[in-house]
Formats: structure tokens, C-alpha cells, sequence
């Protein structure tokens, strides 16, 4: 508002001052000369008016009033250019905010399917492990419960036939050396007996 | 060669393995030796050599007096004959059989078998009692321990707790 005060009090001035040379002229209807000369005297009235009128003190008033205004429109600006400054910054951080939360949203469902695929497909392989191993376990446990079954016969099997040798040889050797000879004659005749027909076709039959 | 005996002899149970038989027919012989040089040499005082029991009681079980020369080879000659055809049966004890019951042993072989069978005694103590009676062709174990081993299944089911 300030400059527009001061342009048109310029203007009102240039106005007045233009309006007064021209009465001038048109009061004193000279000749060439005359009108040259006053043309001069004008020009001169004129320009010391001017001088005048916008002297060092007037122009320093209106150079600090420029200054001033200058400054305080500077002030303004740089104070609008910061509010701009400040909002494009917020809208910048937020449309960065945004993009980036976008960005991570994206790349986050993109990680997180990746990761759920790959979860899949550990749940999937474990299951697959898991099914093997009890295929292999009890594949295992019946082979070992096979050969568990079959030691166990098997030893069984040895512990009865050791075992009637043992009881065999303890009871041959305990009693072995206590039965006297003539004792067992009736035995050993009886035996004989027995098998005498075998004896004897093997003795007649023989070379 | 084959040898001509006399019907009724009879070899006494103390001679029982081939081992008498042989050492009967070398003292059989020594016996004809001597009694052989002493009619050589015509001694007027005769002493009869001494025999072993063996012989003299084959020569009693046998009627036979060893002074005669006739007996002494019909004695040889049956001694010979029990040599080439006796059949020999071995039998095994678990223990050093005493005279009287290897008499008894040889007794029955002579009286069921063969009048003339030799019997060859063995020892083999593992067999507990009872004998193994091995013939030319067959082996008969009728000792304890092969009654036991053949009734070992009985006793497994006695340890399993069967009934039996």
C-alpha cells in the first residue's frame, strides 16, 4: 500500500508542476526568443523546484522508506516463501511417508508371501520328513522286533540245548564217580539184553 | 589157515580178550619147549614148570593134561582157531571193571552171543555208567549219558514248565 501512496504523490506532483509550465506559457505568449528564454527560465525554475522539492532529505526519507517497505515486502516473501517452504516440506514428508509406507507395505506383503511360501513349503517338506521317518520307523520296528523275535528263539534255542548238555555234564560228572561198577551190572545186563538181537545179527552178519 | 578142534571145548571166562588168547598160546608154546628138552635131555627128576591160572584153567575146563603132548596141541590148536575166528566184541566202562564182573560180562557175550566171543574192556569215564558195546559194524551206547542226551527233550519241556 505504501508504494502506491508514494506513486501517486509522485504522480500528483509531476501533474502540478506540468500544469504550472503550462499557465506559464500560455500567460506570457512570447516570441521565439523570448519563448526560448522562458522555455530556459522555466526549464531552470523547473528543474530547481525539482531539486527542490526531492532534495537529499526527501530522497533519503523516500530511499529509506523503499529500504523499509523493500524489506518489510522481502520479510513477507521470505516469511510466505517459508510457510510455502514449510508446507511443501510437510506435504513432501508426508507424500514421502506415503511412498515409503507404500513401498514397505508392498514390499512387506511381498516378504511376507515369500516368507509364508516358504513357510509352506518347510511345513511341507517336514511333513514329508516326518511321514519318511515314521515310514522308517516302522520299517525299523518291525525289522527289529523281526530279529528281536528271532535272537530271542534263537537263544532260547541254544540256552535249551546248552542247557540240557550242562545239566547233562553236571549230573554225569556228580554222579559219574559214585556209582560203582558192580552196581550197575543188573543195568548194563538188562541193556544188553535188550539189544542183544541187534548184537547178535551184526556179529553173525558180519565180515 | 583153518584148524581142526575138538567138539566140546570150552574157553574159560578168564580168558576174555585176545590178548590172554595170545599170551596163552606163546606160554602154551614155551610150556612144549621145555617139556621138549627135558625128555632131550632125559632127566630122572622131572619138576613140572609152573603155569599161569589162565592156562591151567583151560586146561581143567578142557580136560586136559598139559604133560601130554596130544592136549597141549589140541589146546594150541583151539587156541589158534579162537585167534582166527572168535569175534571180538569192545566194551567200555566208566570205570576199571573188577575179575569178577568182567567174568560176569564175558559170561553173557559167551552165553548169548558166541561161545567163543573175546572181549576187549575199555575205559571211557564220560559215559557216567552203563557200557558202549562196539561190534565189527555197529556201535550200541547204553551208558547214562546217551539216555540222558536222548532225554534231553523231556527235560527242556521240564524247564519250560510242560506237562510231560
Amino acid at each position: 500500500m505504501t508504494i502506491w501512496w508514494l506513486l501517486l504523490i509522485l504522480g500528483f506532483i509531476l501533474a502540478s508542476g506540468s500544469a504550472f509550465i503550462y499557465v506559464i506559457l500560455k500567460l506570457h505568449g512570447t516570441p521565439k526568443r523570448a519563448a526560448a528564454g522562458l522555455s530556459e527560465s522555466v526549464q531552470r525554475a523547473a528543474r530547481e523546484d525539482i531539486d527542490h522539492i526531492f532534495n537529499e532529505e526527501f530522497r533519503e526519507e523516500l530511499r529509506n522508506r523503499g529500504r523499509l517497505h523493500f524489506e518489510k515486502i522481502l520479510g513477507e516473501n521470505a516469511m510466505f516463501l517459508q510457510q510455502d517452504l514449510r508446507l511443501t516440506t510437510a506435504q513432501l514428508n508426508d507424500y514421502m511417508k506415503e511412498e515409503i509406507s507404500k513401498e514397505l507395505k508392498e514390499a512387506f506383503a511381498n516378504y511376507e508371501s515369500a516368507i509364508g511360501d516358504a513357510k509352506q513349503l518347510a511345513v511341507e517338506s517336514i511333513e514329508k520328513t516326518k511321514t519318511a521317518i515314521d515310514e522308517q520307523r516302522q520299517v525299523m520296528g518291525d525289522q527289529l522286533e523281526k530279529e528281536i523275535a528271532e535272537e530271542k528263539a534263537r537263544r532260547i534255542k541254544l540256552f535249551e540245548e546248552n542247557m540240557a548238555q550242562v545239566i547233562n555234564h553236571y549230573v554225569l560228572a556228580s554222579i559219574g564217580s559214585q556209582i560203582d561198577l558192580n552196581d550197575q551190572l543188573e543195568y548194563i545186563l538188562g541193556e544188553l539184553e535188550a539189544n542183544k538181537p541187534a548184537i547178535v545179527q551184526d556179529i553173525t552178519n558180519g565180515a | 589157515m583153518a584148524h581142526e578142534i575138538r567138539e566140546g571145548l570150552v574157553l574159560p571166562t578168564l580168558i576174555f580178550g585176545s590178548v590172554e588168547v595170545r599170551r596163552l598160546l606163546r606160554e602154551l608154546e614155551t610150556l612144549d619147549e621145555q617139556l621138549r628138552q627135558m625128555a632131550l635131555r632125559r632127566d630122572e627128576k622131572f619138576e613140572m614148570p609152573r603155569v599161569s591160572r589162565l592156562l591151567d584153567a583151560l586146561a581143567v575146563e578142557n580136560n586136559c593134561d598139559l604133560l601130554r603132548g596130544s592136549d597141549r596141541n589140541v589146546l594150541r590148536d583151539f587156541l589158534k582157531y579162537v585167534i582166527e575166528q572168535a569175534p571180538t566184541v569192545h566194551i567200555s566202562f566208566a570205570a576199571d571193571p573188577s575179575s569178577a564182573f568182567t567174568a560176569k560180562i564175558v559170561g553173557w557175550f559167551r552165553a548169548n552171543i558166541n561161545p567163543l566171543a573175546l572181549v576187549q574192556i575199555g575205559l571211557q569215564p564220560s559215559i557216567a555208567a552203563g557200557c558202549v558195546v562196539r561190534t565189527q559194524n555197529k556201535v550200541f551206547d547204553l551208558s547214562l549219558r546217551n539216555h540222558f542226551s536222548r532225554q534231553s527233550e523231556l527235560l527242556i519241556a521240564s524247564l519250560r514248565g510242560d506237562k510231560v
